[in-house]
């Protein structure tokens, strides 16, 4: 019996097939390449980032995109970015961004939030309309920082200040001011909970980790990979065009290269200890909060070839799922569990057409469900609807240059560093077998959601 | 079916008047020593013309954390119609003291959505007057109709128990009762899929949106005058929450019921589990529910919301 049929017996559920849900293949009038990206080390929250905005960071990482690729004064078609954790008065984060940076102030740019997943959602949205030649250049990113959060008043107080506001007479501002309670003074943070089900992000992937029986040893070893594979990177220079270093910070701030398994063995269990499941789940096999900013440069083969720009590789398509979680029909974040196989049925690719694989690191547990998932032939057969298990990745070709269990998540600037050092190694591979090298994200988000995308090598 | 015959009240009854005149009850039977009746009163309570504050049923909406929407939540009318249910608890025929009395469960036909603009007539009566091991059980029957017409809207059916009340001449039920005295059974809780943290204020803030200020919710100090350790949270609060949770919009339809188990000391963790049950389509059938205390494992509550 596996995993699934243990959550799901007798109970009947619609498949999320890959081929019939999905859209038709698009008609592609003309490419859109990944030129190149830029991002700012990214740093552990309350360590060097303390103080930065997040709009100071969006602007340090746009700041060192545009002096690498020679872009002052340029018009960019459209900029895309977005922030989970945003302050209201960052309506126009992004607008704002480019208003402060050396790009031409006639760069139109907008704001978008799809949680862990904004930052691949910015690269996809912008790709679509240089496919259908509607901007022949764009700019995506994105930005957060969990050390300076926005903090909201209570909801007492908040009310109290908004009928303030509409109060007429001296009276009537002085009834209201009565109502003030000392409960009112204490600040609303936000928390990393699911609004649906109050359990946090970390506790439902314990769910998720205990129902596909996934090993501590197992999640210890992919964190350890995790940190050896981004240091590895790091000493060979590969992130040298791919950063900028901001606030005395060159190199991302949770990167440990001296972790081992005997370290992460001692760690005690985060997340998971009242919920029943066993504990297997620690700060070492799950992301920091963490503070970053990440931009990836986007184009028409006709704009990058007219401003003699490098062209890394193309954005083939992207998908986005979306999983019932609320009463755990499926896990938080197994979304990208539907969304590749949809993909990869639409492009008519398999998992063995791949020669690298991008699995953002929500939790070392994420990533191994989610392969769990896709060799699981039952879960292949009653919820993908395919005739067996999906398949099975070379595991050697995942998350190569490490990912966010050693570089950290600042939640929607992610998306931009997997897409960069993803375009990156392709280029560098060149061709596979007489093709182009091609490479599969897969990043998954709160509120159920999970977005993919295929890229190849130039 | 056949109805009691009806005493129409003139207006709403106010509930906080209704627990003192409860509570003076209960003081002057205790130094009269007056016997308790020891039947149900026949006829019913109904009071004509019921329209919802909409302002009160916002704040409803937004404690339980979800999108307020203009139809009423089936425990919204709930809180609406109890005070015509407890004008009939605390009548002089009455045979049970209002104050104390513990709810064992609930169950509720949602029969058509109800508008906040809607203006209903409620109608109540107690029926069932049974003898339970801790002591007697009674039923309080809630009618919701639009105004005028004879079509019914929204019937609950609440089980309260007076604990060490037993009356002379009362059956014994047939079958076990359920309540704090059945929640010792064997209970594994699930894996949750949610975790509620229930604030010390959780009582008070219930009772501002329900305007049930029954003194066991509202503090420390109050629910020890009435003998419990600590206040507690209500058990429409947590029928309300998991009604919620369950998920909206529910079908046109629907009924739902929940039983009560150990009560919800606050502040607490409550982990419930939800599992639904779809269609070969997809489509919502019916959810079970159960509630634990996340820490010792304790059940709560459990029940069922099913499509009508």
């Amino acid at each position: 019996m596996t995993a699934h049929d243990a959550n799901h017996s007798g109970t009947q559920h619609p498949t999320q097939n890959p081929t019939s849900q999905g859209a038709t293949p698009v008609v592609r009038t003309r490419r859109a390449v990944v030129v190149g990206g830029n991002r700012i080390p990214f740093a552990r929250a309350g360590e060097v980032y303390t103080k930065s905005s997040n709009q100071d960071m969006l602007t340090a990482a746009l700041d060192g995109l545009v002096a690498r690729f020679g872009l002052q004064d340029e018009r960019i078609g459209e900029v895309a970015a977005g922030a989970v954790l945003k302050h209201s008065r960052d309506f126009n984060l992004t607008r704002e961004a480019v208003l402060g940076s050396a790009l031409s102030p006639e760069t139109p740019a907008y704001d978008l939030q799809q949680a862990c997943a904004t930052g691949l959602e910015t690269v996809l949205g912008l790709a679509n309309k240089i496919k259908l030649g509607q901007i022949e250049s764009g700019i995506a990113g994105g930005v957060d920082s969990a050390s300076d959060a926005p903090i909201a008043v209570s909801e007492g107080l908040r009310e109290v200040l908004l009928d303030l506001n509409r109060a007429r007479t001296l009276g009537q501002k002085l009834g209201i001011l009565a109502r003030i309670r000392p409960k009112d003074l204490s600040p609303d943070a936000p928390s990393t909970g699911e609004p649906r089900t109050g359990l946090s992000m970390g506790e439902h992937q314990a769910l998720t980790t205990a129902q596909w029986k996934i090993s501590r040893q197992a999640q210890d070893e992919l964190a350890l990979a995790s940190h050896q594979n981004l240091a590895a990177a790091y000493d060979r220079g590969f992130f040298e065009d791919l950063l900028t270093p901001y606030r005395g910070l060159s190199q991302d701030s949770n990167l440990r290269p001296d972790s081992s398994l005997d370290k992460l063995a001692k760690l005690k269990p985060a997340f998971g200890r009242n919920l029943g499941a066993a504990a297997t789940m620690t700060a070492g096999n799950s992301t920091p909060l963490t503070d970053g900013a990440s931009t990836v440069l986007l184009g028409s083969e006709e704009w990058a070839a007219s401003h003699n720009l490098p062209m890394l590789a193309n954005l083939i398509d992207g998908e986005t799922a979306a999983v019932d979680f609320v009463h755990g029909k499926d896990g938080l974040l197994m979304a990208p569990v539907f969304a590749v196989p949809r993909l990869l049925a639409r492009n008519a690719l398999t998992l063995a057409d791949f020669d690298f694989f991008e699995i953002h690191e929500a939790f070392a547990g994420t990533v191994l469900s989610t392969l769990a998932a896709w060799e699981d032939e039952s879960f292949g057969r009653t919820r993908l609807g395919l005739a067996g298990a999906f398949g099975a990745l070379d595991r050697s070709k995942l998350n190569v240059k490490g990912s966010s269990l050693a570089a950290g998540h600042p939640f929607a600037a992610t998306g931009g560093r997997l897409v960069a050092t993803l375009a990156k190694m392709l280029h560098d591979r060149g061709t596979v077998e007489g093709r182009p090298a091609r490479g599969l994200i897969s990043v998954c988000a709160a509120g159920g959601q999970g977005v993919a995308a295929i890229l190849e090598a130039r | 079916m056949s109805y009691p015959a009806a005493n129409v009240l003139a207006g709403m009854p106010s509930l906080s008047k209704l627990y003192v005149n409860a509570a003076a009850t209960a003081a002057k039977s205790r130094v009269l020593g007056l016997n308790s009746p020891m039947t149900l009163p026949a006829d019913c309570n109904e009071v004509r013309g019921v329209l919802a504050d909409l302002a009160k049923m916002t704040e409803y909406q937004h404690l339980l954390g979800k999108a307020a929407r203009d139809v009423m939540p089936s425990g919204f009318i709930h809180a609406l119609a109890f005070p015509v249910a407890m004008s009939v608890m605390v009548r002089e025929e009455f045979p049970l003291p209002l104050l104390g009395m513990i709810h064992l469960k609930n169950r509720v036909q949602h029969l058509a959505p109800v508008l906040f603009t809607q203006p209903v007539t409620i109608r109540s009566w107690a029926r069932n007057l049974t003898s339970h091991r801790a002591g007697t059980q009674v039923e309080l029957v809630v009618e919701v109709r639009a105004e005028g017409s004879p079509e019914l809207l929204w019937r609950g059916v609440s089980t309260y128990l007076a604990k060490g009340i037993f009356l002379p001449g009362v059956d014994k039920p047939a079958v076990a009762g359920t309540g704090p005295d059945a929640a010792h059974g064997s209970f594994t809780p699930p894996d949750p899929t949610g975790l509620w943290h229930l604030g010390v204020d959780t009582g008070r803030a219930y009772a501002a949106v329900s305007g049930d200020f029954n003194p066991i919710h509202l503090s420390v100090l109050s629910a020890k005058a009435l003998g419990m350790r600590r206040s507690l949270a209500h058990g429409m609060y947590l029928a309300a929450r998991v009604l919620a949770d369950v998920g909206s919009p529910k079908p046109d339809a629907f009924s739902w019921e929940i039983a009560f188990d150990a009560p919800v000391f606050l502040p607490a963790a409550v982990a419930v589990h939800i599992a639904d049950t779809q269609t070969d389509d997809g489509v919502w059938v019916s959810s079970q529910f159960v509630g634990w205390n996340a820490r010792t494992g304790r059940k709560h509550f459990s029940g069922t919301a099913a499509v009508l």
